[in-house]
């Protein structure tokens, strides 16, 4: 096994909630409550999750595009956030970042060769004519034509637009590129080829990617590991295969339960989730799924233990206290008042999957 | 002798207004945000008219010792010239110390435009500086520069230039431009900071911190550029309104003082016997309602060229 390039610990970003002239602190909205994970060489990390989860910003934290609040983060032996100013901007050159929304991510007053040149520039890695070459090779080498070079952003479809920004994430030669939902807003068409394109870049560069999605069959796709969010907390953490034929969180297993298979032979079991996601400023207590969870075993105990991310099976680590096994004992359980033990909940149809 | 050098002069001025108009014509046909900009102005009837007015107007004021018939300052016959009607002579007529009205106003076209000028280019220097720092640097400092904004907005800018003038008196040229250039940023810094604030948190701005930008290029590069449009608009309004307070205040005598002409002061010195001597105000205040029209118009065309939603269809 190949060692790991990014480690995030106890990564906490928590937003003051402010009020009044003087800005009085009232609460914070928890978008990211102490996440951990490592991210291998070579790699790629899937982090899915709804909408508010927690997942832009933990990309964002990890690279200090916003100040975590608390927590470790590791890159290549480096304490990121350790790191003053000239140094953070050295280390950009090998962590970068390619947006999800292909329009406001391009300055429209730049033309395209600009926009992948800035890169070169601000780490004096080419000028004059030769960064022109380079450009003009990063626009190919993503698929795109190199007289695209003089044109402005807003002359290109979304698919071309989002080669545009990762060129220009690859102009620096990064090793680790967080991929902030690259293909929710394009058509899915064009979601593949953008995809393809990744995985290609992945291949001949050796590139590290932490691929951040709602959706989980792109996930499925490309991911080699798949951490799920739910309100600022990894609920579960898997190699992708294991993930998708067994989820052990009943949040991972409400998701896939909703991923169509495209299949019209193969019946399948819905679990619908109820209500809505809380509000990540007053997250419910214990367990974060816990007013939504469906698993036969939950009771009062969910509410009072914050379950640990813990190993069920082999690199298959979950944060459930009913799901066998746990390290929280029965008898921590019932001293919390739980009423049903912990036993394996896997609902059928999505053992079988595919 | 002078008829020849005229009409060179004439045929000069054709062959250039040529040139600059076909190179007018290229650039808004070159594409790219600012050219798809342009050629929306040209498109733009009346702020053509208004700009070719402008054009007119500027010439005047640039050549305007070549074309003022006489002296502005020199009092031709105070017995036999002053305060007449307009003739051949003296086509806008001559005012109460005989001095020709035309000439004082060509060459009050060079101090009413260059006042105002140069006073809208140090206020939208100082309000775009201030805007965008108070913008860019946000929290704590913002909301002290704000405040301080809120504060010089609450008092009305004429009882400052009052105020100022009662205190000092005459001043000179260069300090008008200072006065008035210095009361009137701040509702330019707030547009400013408004778009800052919006634009810097655009995933283009996270784009360039994530490749490693320092806050100078990010501010210069992706931030700056997508305030001109409402610094420019903002400019051109504003000098038309400097041309009117300018005037406003030489009409009151704490302007641009005497003899040197300005739009403002030749209506003063006619204002005596306003319908007996009807030209030495009306000229100079045509010339005022037609060129701050013009400015006007023009800031119009510009909004609608510039808007930042065309820019960037989305």
């Amino acid at each position: 096994m190949s060692r790991s390039l990014l480690s995030v610990r106890d990564l906490v970003k928590h937003f003051p909630i402010t009020r009044g002239v003087f800005g009085r602190t009232v609460g914070a909205v928890r978008a990211v409550d102490g996440i951990s994970f490592d991210v291998k060489e070579g790699e790629t990390l899937g982090l899915v999750g709804e909408s508010g989860c927690g997942k832009t910003t933990a990309g964002r934290a990890i690279l200090r595009l916003i100040e975590p609040t608390a927590g470790q983060v590791t890159f290549d032996g480096v304490d990121v956030l350790a790191l003053d100013a000239p140094r953070l901007r050295a280390l950009r050159r090998r962590m970068q970042i390619v947006f999800q929304d292909p329009f406001s991510s391009l300055n429209p007053r730049m033309t395209v060769g600009a926009i992948v040149r800035e890169g070169l520039i601000i780490h004096r890695l080419a000028e004059g004519a030769a960064a022109q070459a380079r450009v003009k090779q990063l626009l190919e080498e993503v698929g795109l034509r190199a007289e695209y070079a003089n044109r402005y952003p807003h002359e290109f479809s979304g698919g071309q637009r989002q080669r545009i920004g990762i060129a220009r994430a690859l102009a620096v030669e990064p090793r680790f590129i967080v991929c902030d939902e690259p293909v929710s807003a394009l058509d899915v068409s064009v979601q593949a080829q953008v995809i393809n394109l990744l995985q290609d870049l992945q291949r001949d560069r050796g590139l590290t990617y932490l691929f951040i999605a709602h959706d989980l069959s792109v996930v499925e796709h490309v991911a080699t590991r798949v951490a799920v969010m739910y309100l600022g907390h990894i609920v579960e953490l898997a190699a992708a295969d294991d993930l998708y034929a067994e989820p052990l969180m009943p949040y991972t297993q409400a998701l896939l339960s909703a991923v169509p298979i495209p299949d019209p032979s193969r019946r399948k079991q819905r679990i619908v989730l109820t209500g809505d996601v809380p509000s990540p400023a007053d997250p419910p207590p214990g367990c974060p799924f816990h007013p939504r969870c469906h698993h036969p075993a939950k009771d009062v105990a969910c509410t009072r233990i914050i379950p640990p991310l813990e190993t069920k099976a082999d690199g298959h680590l979950v944060a459930c206290i009913k799901q066998l096994p746990t390290r929280i004992t029965w008898e921590e359980q019932q001293a919390a008042g739980a009423t049903m033990p912990p036993e394996r909940y896997v609902p059928l149809a999505l053992a079988t999957r595919s | 002798m002078t008829v020849v050098l005229w009409l060179v002069a004439i045929a000069l001025a054709a062959a250039v207004a040529a040139a600059v108009g076909r190179v007018w014509a290229r650039l808004g046909a070159g594409g790219g945000p600012w050219g798809t900009a342009l050629s929306r102005l040209q498109r733009n009837a009346g702020g053509m008219v208004a700009l070719r007015f402008l054009i007119f107007v500027a010439s005047v004021a640039i050549f305007a010792r070549w074309l003022a018939p006489f002296d502005p300052n020199v009092q031709l016959d105070i017995i036999a010239l002053a305060s007449r009607p307009p003739s051949l002579a003296h086509p806008f007529g001559t005012d109460i110390y005989s001095r020709d009205v035309l000439s004082r106003l060509v060459h009050g076209a060079r101090i009413s435009l260059a006042v105002a000028l140069l006073a809208v280019l140090l206020s939208i220097t100082v309000g775009t500086a201030y805007g965008a720092i108070a913008g860019y640097l946000g929290g704590r400092v913002d909301a002290v520069m704000m405040r301080v904004i809120d504060a010089m907005l609450s008092i009305p800018r004429i009882l400052v230039l009052l105020a100022i003038f009662a205190l000092w008196g005459r001043v000179s040229l260069g300090a008008l431009v200072l006065i008035l250039g210095l009361t009137g940023w701040f509702s330019t810094s707030r547009l400013v900071r408004a778009q800052v604030l919006q634009l810097k948190t655009e995933e283009m701005v996270v784009a360039a911190r994530a490749l490693g930008a320092r806050h100078r290029r990010i501010l210069w590069r992706h931030i700056l550029p997508g305030v001109t449009s409402t610094v420019v608009v903002a400019a051109t309004l504003g000098i038309g309104n400097v041309i009117i307070l300018e005037a406003g205040l030489s009409f009151l005598g704490v302007g641009v003082q005497a003899p040197t002409a300005s739009w403002g002061n030749i209506i003063a010195d006619g204002s005596s016997n306003v319908a007996g001597m009807w030209w030495m105000s009306l000229f100079p205040g045509l010339a005022i309602v037609l060129t701050v029209m013009a400015f006007n118009i023009i800031g119009d065309a510009l909004r609608d060229a510039l808007d930042p939603r065309e820019i960037q269809p989305a």
